[in-house]
């Protein structure tokens, strides 16, 4: 088997639409922790503890969002205390910090799916929908570092002819613009070219087709069916539970009936750590028989 | 995928989802349901007329320089996103809607929203860019006769757009975030978000002065040269 981001792109496309869709729009504190703490887990085990910098701005939303709620919302009962005639109250806090581990997790979600998505996971995902725009995605991704390559080459034209300063900024705005201006030519002759290029090769006589190297294995279907199924049976189980954040802060209950919900949630959460660290300790641990 | 047979029926709920359905479960949510499933459903609105508008553009016949120009304006948008200040994506969208088509236009927008997010963050935000960038390609297609003559107009509607786009995107987060209207917490998002909105219009603007009419100039340039 392979590890979770080598699995196919559908199944894994589909996990993290389930486990963010879920995580997004549910109040309830306990799911949002453990989306929280499963995007955080996963997060860890992939990219090591290393490169402190990538958690500034995660960690900056979660102050923020955390702190704004108490100083703008006032409902609730329990006044902490009163700031300019405003009161504090302990609900509103308790929504904030609620709110910002549901942001953050959902980011570190969004993080890890964009890593794992690379460009040709991409296309083979927008190929089951419509090939064409699958067509039409891979001709931006390779257009956007040639158009990259060409901006560059311009600009040192540009300033090789001595046709702008960089210590002005008007002219500099201008100079930009001007760049802008060749590359739109440029980009319009250019597709013009490609197009005729691809029509000369046969494009439109036959129905679109796509190619791809991605296969369905056992792996694959088991991963898309336990996350269909993980997040079908959590869903079902919580559906009926009820918390409440205003007036008063009521976490969610936790009963015979619900409590299997909570841990399918979990081990939905904890699967692509799960099966990364399984494929790492069988990567470890293998011996040869011989 | 979902296909719908009759054209003038798909055409008709291509505008008619986001433009009425999604506003209106949006301010159900707000006033009378005091709950989050309204923002799930209209989340799921945005992705469905998404998956409409592809399925649509699947079935149709495109030529290929019609779709080779999408893509590279497409990347284009994306490119020009990396220009400090200025933000030529809205722009750009509309002025490849007035000269290729509503269609076009539409694509332009919402792809571009797709594949810059993947260098700039992807988020649940994707999805209501791509239908906002998206749509203001294709209004602005339809509008094509009209935005061609007058500069004046084209220059009102890109502030406009430039303006309701960050509006709108705005209210979504601040519901998502307190899950109705919460009109203080909406005020102070308008205020933070004050010279992000303003950069953003006065940039609508200035492409929109400067890349117009030589775009139009360009594009009459290139059918003479390669006879389109």
């Amino acid at each position: 088997m392979r590890s979770f981001e080598d699995l196919n792109p559908i199944a894994v496309s589909v996990y993290f639409l389930l486990i963010t869709v879920i995580s997004m729009f549910t109040m309830n504190m306990f799911l949002i922790l453990i989306s929280f703490f499963g995007a955080l887990a996963y997060h860890f085990v992939k990219n090591g503890f290393g490169k402190a910098k990538s958690h500034l701005f995660p960690l900056l939303l979660f102050i923020v969002t955390a702190l704004i709620n108490p100083f703008i919302s006032h409902n609730g009962a329990t006044v902490l205390f009163v700031l300019n005639n405003n009161p504090i109250t302990l609900e509103s806090a308790l929504y904030g910090l609620a709110m910002a581990f549901m942001l953050t997790g959902v980011l570190y979600w969004f993080r890890l799916f964009s890593e794992i998505m690379t460009s040709d996971k991409l296309i083979y995902v927008f190929g089951a929908l419509s090939p064409k725009i699958a067509l039409m995605l891979s001709l931006s991704l390779r257009y956007v570092p040639y158009f990259t390559s060409q901006v560059k080459k311009v600009k040192a034209a540009q300033t090789a002819l001595g046709l702008y300063k960089e210590d002005n900024i008007v002219d500099r705005m201008k100079g930009a613009m001007r760049i802008f201006s060749v590359m739109v030519t440029w980009v319009l002759e250019n597709g013009i070219i490609t197009a005729d290029s691809m029509t000369a090769r046969g494009y439109g006589i036959g129905k679109r087709s796509r190619f791809s190297i991605f296969s369905w294995k056992a792996w694959d279907v088991l991963l898309l069916s336990l996350s269909v199924a993980l997040s079908c049976l959590s869903l079902f189980l919580l559906s009926g539970s009820t918390f409440s954040f205003y007036p008063y802060f009521e976490l969610p209950s936790l009963d015979a009936f619900s409590s299997p919900g909570y841990l399918s949630y979990l081990v939905l959460s904890l699967l692509p750590t799960i099966i990364h660290v399984k494929e790492a300790a069988k990567w470890r641990f293998l011996r040869s028989k011989i | 995928m979902i296909v719908i047979k009759n054209k003038s029926v798909r055409s008709a709920l291509k505008i008619f989802l986001p433009f009425v359905v999604i506003p209106v479960l949006v301010i159900l949510s707000a006033t009378i349901f005091k709950g989050k499933q309204y923002l799930f459903i209209s989340a799921l609105i945005a992705f469905c007329s998404l998956l409409l508008f592809a399925s649509g553009f699947e079935k149709k016949k495109t030529g290929s320089r019609r779709l080779v120009l999408v893509s590279a304006m497409t990347a284009l948008c994306i490119v020009g996103r990396f220009i400090p200040f200025f933000k030529p994506i809205t722009a750009l969208t509309i002025i490849t809607a007035i000269y290729l088509g509503p269609e076009s236009g539409f694509l332009v927008g919402a792809l571009s929203a797709l594949l810059s997010n993947f260098y700039f963050g992807q988020g649940p935000w994707t999805a209501f860019q791509m239908l906002a960038w998206g749509m203001i390609g294709l209004v602005s297609g339809y509008l094509s006769a009209p935005l061609k003559k007058s500069r004046i107009l084209l220059l009102v509607f890109g502030a406009l757009s430039g303006i309701l786009f960050s509006l709108i995107m705005d209210l979504w987060s601040v519901m998502w975030y307190a899950g109705e209207i919460n009109l203080d917490l909406y005020k102070a998002g308008l205020i933070t978000a004050l010279p992000h909105t303003a950069l953003y219009t006065v940039s609508n603007l200035v492409f929109l002065w400067f890349l117009a009419k030589p775009f139009g100039e360009k594009l009459e340039r290139v059918k003479i040269k390669y006879g389109v």
